[in-house]
Order: structure tokens, then C-alpha cells, then sequence
């Protein structure tokens, strides 16, 4: 059980910079997503969390104790792989049994054919086989215990991985894309075993992916990392809804959320298209960005605040996502529609659209989020 | 069109197996043949298999002064030189033997050929493990780990895959001179240990291991050389089964070095120097035992090839890892 607490921590591969200034607290027991695209960082930082990469600048330390210069295999963490990097010749038994074999036999007990008559190794390798018995068992691997990786499948070898994770009830998890070689299903189905296997162990659990909907699912919170910095961290519902930056607001939620161009004329009052928004920006003037997630666009045709044409419908079963061109803006929008509109709604068609204006989120021309947008108290006649 | 070229295609290989396969065959018969089927040329691949008289045996047992004496009673009327003469016809009678047998008797026989198979073990086995236990951790670092110079390291590596041995044996021979190790296992195995063949093959076979997996073993609480020989000795099996072809065929074959190093001290003889037991002399050739001899040699490489075949094939296209 840990904390990981990360403080300025920096990272460069020669001349380029992969991690720039990381700061992150991570409870003891909370499950924290690493969610970027590729490229942001992530994989390096969590590399250097398990001492396999050495940081460049800053520290990291695991229950209040400084980790920098501490190998990898003394620092008690774990780590699943995205390859699930299982060792090919030994059997599933053995391969979960290797992380207790190096920390708890000596090297004579580890000696093949004789090392199990050394003084010791008997009852010893007694508890790791109890051990791997009951890692086995939480993850229901029973049955595989005898074959080697080669033949199991790719869900059941991600399990295996697991259980070489979990047998020696380490400090933290760090789980590096472990669901990413996993098709559609599984991977679904992973996501809640994981989320559960969490649950029940109480352990800290740091977890990488590019999967928005992974993070969203299974994480305490999220840090949204993009360029080697972390833009924010917080719960999946706040990162959702409360964005700090557009680049966030873009990453997560899918599909994406639109952004449109508003301006910010005299008094702060904002306008869309030319069309007075009922919102005051303060002291904000120029050009500014408005954003809205799919859900928040209904299809109106009374006094619709935006027009446009369907160019494409995805029919999902349950939801109805159109893609809707604003040929003055050159924009294409997304919106969420109800299914039951599908067959009123064509290719060509052309809709119009509105929203709730007090809901929609606003950032400025850099994309950070401009939280003072309030609104007007009486609605501004059409300019 | 295609059935031409199939043809030709077979043809082609036929005509390569042949080639490889008539001195083998050659061998293998001279070694059942007699000397004089072997002179001219005649008996098929098995020979006649008639009776032989081996002038060895008829020479080191001629009757002499004492035996004619001994042999008095056994022909009463008869005058010595007739005895002499019995008794020859009777030495020769008890040397006849069959031309197989006469070959591959000798070969054991003249020779201490078990004593030769017996050292060929012992070197091409111990250089086979020293090349392991150096290369492995090298190929490993210069694979696997960063540090500074590597590059250069590796580049000194496939310099060396370029100096022949022959251009650096007198140096090496004068050096193990001076230490004292001229007939002895140490010569014939000391120059062998660092194998930069093995270096370069292991090392690109490790450059195709994932980097997951090494990062898996440290954090599971393996330090580097625990890594080599618990990962990567195991993963690299197919790769090591390769390497062992080259390095027992090239070491169990191997006559120009044991030649310089061994000289004289026949108990130290590798396998080919047994063939010198039966170069031309005075007697003639012994061309029957010589490839008796041959025969013996080189058949643990080829059961051995047999038996593990697979593997082996396995481990030259290096495929056996996905």
C-alpha cells in the first residue's frame, strides 16, 4: 500500500524535452489513469515511476521515502505490460511464481535440480506455491496453471500477467496499456475485472492508456497528460464536464466535442455569427472559442441559433450521432440525436440547431478555459 | 513451363546433392574394402568381402627359433624349415580375416581412436561452453544496455569477425609457449573461449528479444546477470543450437590448430590427428583403416545432426522465438 507523490519531475532524451514539470499525489488506495495521446509522455513517466528510466530533473517518492537511484527490482512495485511480456519458457505456475522466487529464495535455493535441497528451500517453496495458488484462484487461472504462454490466448496470458503483478502484494500497480492487444470484447470485459480486482485489493493503481473510455471507466480521477505536461487531474465527471483547457475538453468525451468561433464585442458581450449570445465575458474582449459536447445541440427548426446541412449519419443503436456542416463557418458539429429521428433525417437535409448557452464551456484564442462568462441579465435584442 | 522449371529446379539439387554426397560415399566404402580392391578400383561399394590375410598380424606373430623348438612334437618327421614353414601356413590361416573388419579393427586397434573421440569431446564441449559463458552476458550488454561506447565496442566485434585464424597463430602459439601450455587441453582450448561469431549472432538474436521482457524480469527483482541466464539463455535456445553447429563442427573438425599445440603426446590427439596414424609410410598406404578412421569421426556429428535435426534447422532460420 502506497503513496506516490511526484514533484517537478522533468525528463529529456537529449535535446527533447518528454516530460516537463510533473507534479502528481496519488493516495494510497486510489486507482490514477495516465490518459494522453501517443506521444504525451505517459509511458516515460510511468516508466520512471517504476525506476526503469532515470528522471532528468525532480523527485518521486513512494510513502514519503525518495526513490531516485533505487533499481527497479528493490523499489516493490509492480507492472503489467501491454505485450504482457510473460517469460516464453516457463509454464503459467511458473511464471507467477518468479517475483517471489527472486525475493524470497537465496541464489544456492534458486539453483536448478539442487536448489531445493538447500536448508530452507523446502518450506519456502512450499509458500510460494501456496501463494501462486491463490493468485491463481482470484483471478480463476486455475486450470491454465501447467501450459506455457505460447498456448493461451490473449485474454488468458493479460491474466497471467496480472497474477505475476499481484502475487507479492506489492506497493503500487503500474499497468501500461494492458488492455490494448485485447479485442473489442475482452477488452470491455477486462476493464471490469480490472476495476474490480482494484476494489477487492484496496492497492494503489497507476494505469497508462490512450483510451479516453478506459480512463473514464475505471479511474478515482485522471490526469489528462498532452506535450509532457499534465493539463489536469481530476475525477472523470470533472474532467468531462469542467474542462481546464480545450485540449482536455477535446481529448475526452467521444465523440468530440465542437468547438466554435464566438467574439467578445463591447461590455464583454458575446456573439455568435454575428448573433448576440445572452453571456457577458467581463473584461474579455477579441476572439474567443465556444465549446459544446454533442448532447448539449437539440435540432430545432424554431428560431434555430445555428443552421446547417447533414452530411453523415452513425446509427449506434442506442443514440444517433449526426454530422452536420455550418457551410458560413466551414465547421462541421456533431450532435447527438434521438434514434427515433433516423428516418426524417437525411444526407442533404438541411436542420437548424440550438443549445443552451449557459452550458456551453468557453476558452480563449490559447484554449485555456475562461470560467468568468456569466450571463446577461436580459436577452440582447438581434443585432 | 513451369513443370521444365520445376525440373531443372530438381535437377540442379540432385546434381549438388550428388557432389556433396560422393566423397562421403567413397569413404565410407574404402573403409569396408581390402587394399587390393581399394588399388584397383574394383568390388562395388561393399567389395568382395573375401578373406584377407593381415600382414600386420602374420608379422608380429612369425614363428621364431623357439616355437619351432616347442613345435618339435606336434611334427616328428619333419625337418625345422618345414615346421617353420607349418606353422606360418598356420599364422597366416589365424590372420585371415575379413576386409571390414581389418579396417575398422585397426582404426581402433593402431590408433587409440576411443582416446581421440574421448579428447574431441572433452575440447569441442569445453570450448563450446566457455563461447556460452562469454558471449551470452556480452551479447546481452552490447544488445540490451546502454552505455557509452557501444557502438565502438560492437564495431571492434565485426572487426574481429574478420581476422583470420591463421594470420594470428604463431603469435598465439609463441604466447601459450611461453606460458608452458604446449600439450596440453589448455592450448587446445584457451584461444577458443571468446568466439566473436558468438558475440555477433547472440547479440543480433537478442536485438530481436522485446524490451518488455527485460523490463518484466527487473521488476520481478532480477539483476542483469540473473536476466542473461534465467531470460535469455532460455529464449535463446533456437539461436544457441545454431551457434553449437558452427562451433562444435568447426573445433571437432579442426586439424591445423591441435597440429600446432599438440606435439607429439598422442594421449592428447583430437579425432583428425588420428588420421595421421595411417598417412603413407613404408608400409604403403592403409587407405582401409585411414577411411575407417574418417568414418568413425565423423559419425557422432552426423547422428547427432539426425537426432536433433529439428531443432537445429530451427535455430539456423532463427524462427523458433514467435
Amino acid at each position: 500500500m502506497a503513496e506516490v507523490s511526484i514533484k517537478g519531475l522533468h525528463k529529456a532524451f537529449g535535446d527533447v524535452q518528454i516530460l516537463k514539470g510533473i507534479e502528481l499525489n496519488i493516495a494510497d488506495g486510489e486507482f490514477v489513469s495516465l490518459v494522453g495521446p501517443s506521444g504525451c509522455g505517459k509511458s516515460t513517466l510511468l516508466r520512471i515511476i517504476a525506476g526503469l528510466e532515470e528522471e532528468s530533473e525532480g523527485s518521486i517518492s513512494i510513502n514519503n521515502e525518495p526513490v531516485s537511484g533505487i533499481r527497479a527490482s528493490d523499489r516493490n512495485l509492480s507492472m503489467v505490460f501491454q505485450s504482457y511480456a510473460l517469460y516464453p519458457h516457463l509454464s503459467v505456475a511458473e511464471n507467477i511464481a518468479v517475483p517471489l522466487q527472486m525475493r524470497n529464495l537465496n541464489g544456492w535455493q534458486r539453483l536448478p535440480l539442487v536448489g531445493r535441497f538447500m536448508s530452507g528451500a523446502k518450506a519456502r517453496t512450499q509458500e510460494i506455491t501456496a501463494a501462486v495458488m491463490e493468485a491463481a484462484q482470484t483471478l480463476e487461472i486455475e486450470a491454465l496453471l501447467k501450459r506455457k504462454p505460447g498456448e493461451l490466448s490473449g485474454g488468458q496470458r493479460q491474466r497471467v500477467a496480472l497474477g505475476r503483478a499481484l502475487v507479492r502484494k506489492p506497493a503500487a500497480f503500474l499497468l501500461d496499456e494492458p488492455l490494448s492487444n485485447l479485442d473489442a470484447k475482452l477488452r470491455v470485459h477486462t476493464r471490469t475485472e480490472i476495476a474490480e480486482l482494484h476494489r477487492k485489493l484496496g492497492a494503489t493503481f497507476i494505469y497508462v492508456t490512450h483510451d479516453q473510455v478506459e480512463a473514464m471507466t475505471m479511474s478515482d480521477r485522471i490526469a489528462v497528460m498532452m506535450g509532457g505536461e499534465i493539463l489536469q487531474c481530476a475525477p472523470p465527471q470533472i474532467v468531462y464536464s469542467d474542462p481546464n483547457d480545450l485540449r482536455v475538453a477535446e481529448f475526452i468525451g467521444s465523440p468530440k466535442i465542437n468547438v466554435l468561433p464566438v467574439e467578445a464585442g463591447d461590455e464583454g458581450r458575446l456573439s455568435l455569427m454575428g448573433r448576440s449570445l445572452p453571456l457577458l465575458a467581463g473584461s474579455l474582449r477579441g476572439p474567443l472559442q465556444m465549446a459544446l459536447r454533442p448532447e448539449m445541440l437539440t435540432l430545432s427548426m424554431v428560431d434555430p441559433m445555428l443552421k446547417g446541412r447533414v452530411v453523415h449519419l452513425e446509427h449506434l443503436g442506442s443514440e444517433l450521432f449526426a454530422q452536420i456542416v455550418i457551410e458560413d463557418l466551414g465547421v462541421r458539429l456533431v450532435i447527438r440525436a434521438d434514434p427515433a429521428k433516423y428516418e426524417a433525417l437525411k444526407p442533404d437535409l438541411h436542420v437548424g440547431m440550438n443549445f443552451d448557452p449557459n452550458a456551453a464551456l468557453f476558452f480563449d484564442a490559447n484554449g485555456k478555459r475562461i470560467r468568468q462568462v456569466v450571463p446577461a441579465k436580459q436577452l440582447a435584442e438581434a443585432v | 513451363m513451369t513443370r521444365i522449371g520445376e525440373f531443372f529446379k530438381h535437377a540442379l539439387l540432385l546434381l549438388g546433392a550428388f557432389i556433396v554426397i560422393v566423397p562421403f560415399y567413397q569413404m565410407v566404402s574404402y573403409s569396408l574394402k581390402s587394399p587390393a580392391e581399394i588399388e584397383r578400383g574394383i568390388g562395388g561399394f561393399m567389395g568382395s568381402q573375401a578373406l584377407m590375410i593381415d600382414e600386420r598380424c602374420v608379422g608380429s606373430n612369425t614363428p621364431d627359433r623357439v616355437d619351432v623348438e616347442a613345435a618339435r612334437t606336434d611334427y616328428p618327421s619333419l625337418s625345422d624349415s618345414d615346421i617353420l614353414g607349418a606353422l606360418l601356413e598356420k599364422v597366416r590361416e589365424d590372420c585371415k580375416v575379413r576386409p571390414a573388419i581389418f579396417n575398422y579393427r585397426s582404426a581402433f586397434k593402431e590408433a587409440p581412436l576411443m582416446r581421440y573421440l574421448l579428447n574431441g569431446l572433452i575440447v569441442t564441449g569445453s570450448i563450446f561452453l566457455l563461447q556460452v559463458i562469454v558471449a551470452l552476458p556480452a551479447a546481452y550488454a552490447l544488445s540490451k544496455l546502454k552505455f557509452w561506447g557501444r557502438e565502438t565496442v560492437f564495431g571492434l566485434v565485426l572487426f574481429c569477425l574478420l581476422i583470420p585464424v591463421h594470420a594470428i597463430a604463431l603469435p598465439l602459439y609463441i604466447g601459450l609457449a611461453k606460458l608452458g601450455l604446449i600439450n596440453t587441453y589448455a592450448a587446445l582450448i584457451i584461444p577458443w573461449t571468446i568466439s566473436v561469431f558468438g558475440i555477433f549472432l547472440m547479440r543480433q538474436f537478442f536485438m530481436t528479444v522485446p524490451d518488455e521482457l527485460i523490463d518484466a524480469a527487473r521488476m520481478d527483482g532480477m539483476g542483469e546477470l540473473n536476466i542473461v541466464w534465467r531470460v535469455m539463455l532460455p529464449t535463446a535456445v533456437p539461436a544457441l543450437m545454431a551457434f553449437a553447429i558452427f562451433s562444435v563442427v568447426a573445433h571437432w573438425n579442426d586439424y591445423f590448430w591441435p597440429r600446432m599445440v599438440v606435439t607429439g603426446d598422442r594421449s592428447l590427439f583430437t579425432p583428425p590427428l588420428g588420421l595421421r596414424e595411417f598417412k603413407a609410410d613404408i608400409d604403403g598406404s592403409l587407405y582401409g583403416p585411414m577411411m575407417a578412421t574418417a568414418t568413425v569421426i565423423v559419425t557422432p556429428l552426423i547422428v547427432a545432426f539426425l537426432l536433433a535435426q529439428k531443432k537445429f534447422i530451427e535455430g539456423i532460420t532463427l524462427s523458433g522465438m514467435k
